[in-house]
């Protein structure tokens, strides 16, 4: 070989092993950025009574994760792109203990950057509070796991740690101009009564501390049992209420309503109240059917705008109105429904808020820049939670989902459905 | 006195109705009743068989649209066989004086029925039939429910056919010579196992017959049911005397109409807490029950 031809070697052989070297430097990084992904935990009520809740959220998460990663996962903070991985979602039977038990476990043996759960205001509560209150107090040794949770709706709860965050409509706001709304179209309607189960935590204190204030500051008159404390304000009367009407109240598990039904049917009321979850609203509506109880209006709790109404009451639920947080009536709601149906759930309220917090899990990630690696758990979780904070609105299915900043509780878009000749009507949008 | 004589409708019109809905708790009570007076063994999966019952005969009436009459009997025959099953499962192979181990074998049974329903249905409340729902006696300043009047025949019949198995049969004979002296009756030919097997069916026919009655008169079926059905079972059948049907039927129609009566003047908060202490009270007072062999204390 000429001299030249060797020199022509030797360049190519640098030029080469140039490009070897740095294929053989390069490929473990990126092995390593496509073997990461961002995990996330969830639970829910998969068993017991309410099943459906967690069943509906889980298959609205896992369909929601699936489209986003079908369109490239998220961005982590070295720019590169990583997957949203759902650890696995767990029963927490809407169980209290049980609750903080997977968060516990969720916190100290996974990887999880957002624990996303739970199904029950009651369980909610007990599980924030073994959260750390204020982020950075030394003195407080909760844990430090951010939580996203999709329904449990009972006001107030965002507060008790900042590590706790919530996408569920505002009750209060809701129901505000859904007697707004009802008094100015029935101007004929004047009196009203109703009935709640007693031991379920958010029928309860949405009945007696919001729904039926908000009637009554609407110009609606209580015919109920006498309550001379009640009044327009959230709770105002809301001890004297739940003492006084106890004899119309009952168990989600009761069997039987009669008591009830011929007390407000004594009463008379245009407008009669059910705040109640499916099984105990359906079997209160049946028996307010038998005894031929006929109000010019029926109005139901939030989480009664479901499948499950209609697969208990369909006939008797007929004219039912609820104020909802969810309604296939956008592109994104429709096409999000139809995907979540084909998964085995049904889009409702509270699942369709699990659809958007796995968007809005993919916005934290992407503000906050996490590494997502075994060794920087903690930092991402905090880095992740700073950022779920910073977030103050997010596009929903139905409309932008904002947040208050100073309580942590959600605000989001709603319109009032109805049943009407055997399903779920949506009769007033007041979107605007 | 006008608002005595409203009073006194009220209350009388709660009784009324407690008093026909109580029919559900006497048939539930008879069950307990008369697996405890063959085995001396409290099945606490009783209740849990006959909703299930329920459930089954609701798929058979989605699946084929039969008539209503058709529910009842398929609810029947799903719990006989379901009681058999819980038999073979929770008593049959457990030691004869193990009562502790079939006790929880039972309460196993219960919460394994549940979760069965709840995987199979999500839990969520299905639309039950109901026969004679539109019909409203009106008399006077009282109203009949059509529907409750209907759940009080059936289990009347149904009490009337089972006192008749047991006093007229040779499974009756069978069933209560067991219940009387185990050993002699094996010692006159009676095979224990299949006495017992006929009575959990038996017993489990009746649930079925409540587990659709209860279901009917409420109109939706929903897993949340058993666990107060199974406790007011529980409560009707110490109440009625444990082993006496003519108690069980008489306390369930008495828990009934208690509960109804509590329930109109002192609330929902309360109810469930009177009709317990009523059940402290026998057990304080008179452990035997009503109708119950008397029971001595140390």
């Amino acid at each position: 070989m000429s001299r030249r031809g060797t020199e022509k070697m030797k360049k190519f052989t640098r030029l080469a092993s140039t490009v070897v070297l740095a294929v053989a430097v390069t490929m473990p990084l990126v092995a390593s950025a496509a073997d990461r992904s961002v995990k996330v935990l969830g639970w829910g009520a998969k068993s017991g009574p309410l099943k459906s809740f967690g069943v509906n959220s889980e298959a609205a998460l896992r369909s929601a994760i699936a489209q986003i990663n079908a369109a490239g996962g998220v961005k982590l903070g070295d720019g590169s792109s990583a997957p949203l991985e759902v650890v696995s979602y767990e029963d927490s039977a809407c169980k209290k203990d049980q609750n903080i038990a997977i968060l516990r476990k969720t916190a100290s043996t996974t990887d999880a950057i957002v624990g996303m759960g739970a199904t029950c205001s009651g369980s909610c509560q007990a599980m924030y509070g073994v959260l750390q209150k204020k982020i950075g107090d030394t003195s407080d040794s909760g844990v430090q796991m951010p939580i996203l949770s999709d329904t449990c709706i009972r006001p107030g709860l965002a507060k008790i740690s900042e590590w706790a965050f919530r996408n569920v409509p505002n009750e209060v706001a809701m129901y505000d101009k859904l007697f707004t709304w009802l008094r100015s179209e029935n101007p004929d309607v004047k009196t009203f009564s109703g009935g709640t189960e007693t031991d379920q935590g958010h029928s309860f204190i949405t009945h007696t501390a919001i729904i039926v204030q908000a009637a009554i500051r609407h110009g609606f008159e209580w015919v109920g049992p006498s309550v001379p404390e009640l009044g327009p304000k959230v709770k105002q009367g809301m001890k004297e209420l739940q003492a006084a009407a106890k004899t119309q109240h009952w168990l989600m598990g009761d069997t039987s309503y009669s008591v009830q039904a011929r007390k407000i049917k004594k009463q008379n009321p245009d407008m009669v109240l059910v705040s109640s979850h499916p099984f105990s609203a359906c079997g209160f509506l049946k028996e307010m059917k038998r005894q031929k109880v006929k109000p010019k209006l029926l109005v139901g709790l939030t989480s009664s705008a479901s499948q499950e109404t209609l697969n208990g009451c369909m006939s008797a639920a007929e004219g039912l109105i609820i104020p909802t947080g969810f309604a296939p009536i956008t592109p994104e709601a429709i096409s999000a429904n139809e995907i979540v149906s084909k998964a085995g759930g049904f889009l409702d309220l509270h699942s369709a808020a699990a659809w958007e917090n796995a968007y809005l899990v993919k916005a934290a990630v992407e503000k906050a820049g996490i590494s997502a690696t075994a060794d920087t758990v903690a930092e991402d979780r905090r880095k992740f939670r700073d950022a779920l904070a910073s977030i103050s609105g997010i596009a929903g299915l139905i409309g932008p989902v904002t947040r208050d900043g100073v309580t942590g509780e959600a605000s989001k878009p709603y319109v009032y459905v109805q049943v009407v000749n055997g399903e779920w009507k949506v009769i007033h949008d007041p979107r605007g | 006195m006008d608002d005595f004589w409203f009073e006194f409708v009220e209350i009388t019109q709660s009784i009324g109705d407690g008093f026909l809905y109580g029919s559900t708790y006497a048939l539930i009570g008879i069950g307990f009743t008369l697996i405890f007076g063959a085995m001396g063994k409290l099945n606490i999966a009783y209740a849990a068989t006959a909703i299930a019952g329920a459930y089954s005969s609701l798929a058979i009436f989605t699946l084929f649209d039969v008539s209503l009459v058709i529910i009842f009997i398929v609810s029947a025959i799903s719990a006989a066989i379901l009681g058999y099953l819980v038999y073979l499962t929770c008593f049959r192979f457990i030691p004869v004086h193990n009562h502790l181990a079939a006790l929880m074998a039972s309460v196993g049974g219960l919460f394994f029925i549940d979760e069965v329903i709840v995987h199979a249905t999500r839990g969520s409340p299905l639309n039950f039939p109901s026969m004679f729902s539109e019909a409203y006696f009106e008399v006077g300043p009282y109203g009949i429910r059509g529907d409750l009047l209907f759940v009080f025949v059936i289990g009347l019949i149904s009490t009337g056919v089972l006192l008749y198995v047991l006093f007229r049969t040779r499974l009756g004979l069978a069933t209560r010579a067991v219940a009387q002296q185990d050993v002699a009756a094996r010692l006159c030919g009676m095979s224990i196992h299949s006495t017992n097997s006929a009575t959990f069916a038996v017993a489990g026919l009746l649930g079925g017959i409540a587990g659709a009655m209860t279901a009917a008169a409420v109109g939706i079926l929903s897993p949340v049911m058993m666990l107060p059905l199974t406790i007011k079972g529980l409560i009707v059948t110490v109440i009625g005397g444990l082993g006496s049907i003519p108690g069980a039927i008489i306390a369930g129609l008495f828990v009934g109409s208690f509960e109804n009566v509590v329930m109109y003047v002192r609330g929902i908060d309360e109810r469930d807490m009177y009709v317990v202490a009523l059940l402290f009270i026998f057990l304080i007072f008179r452990p035997n029950g009503l109708f119950g062999k008397t029971i001595t204390r140390d």
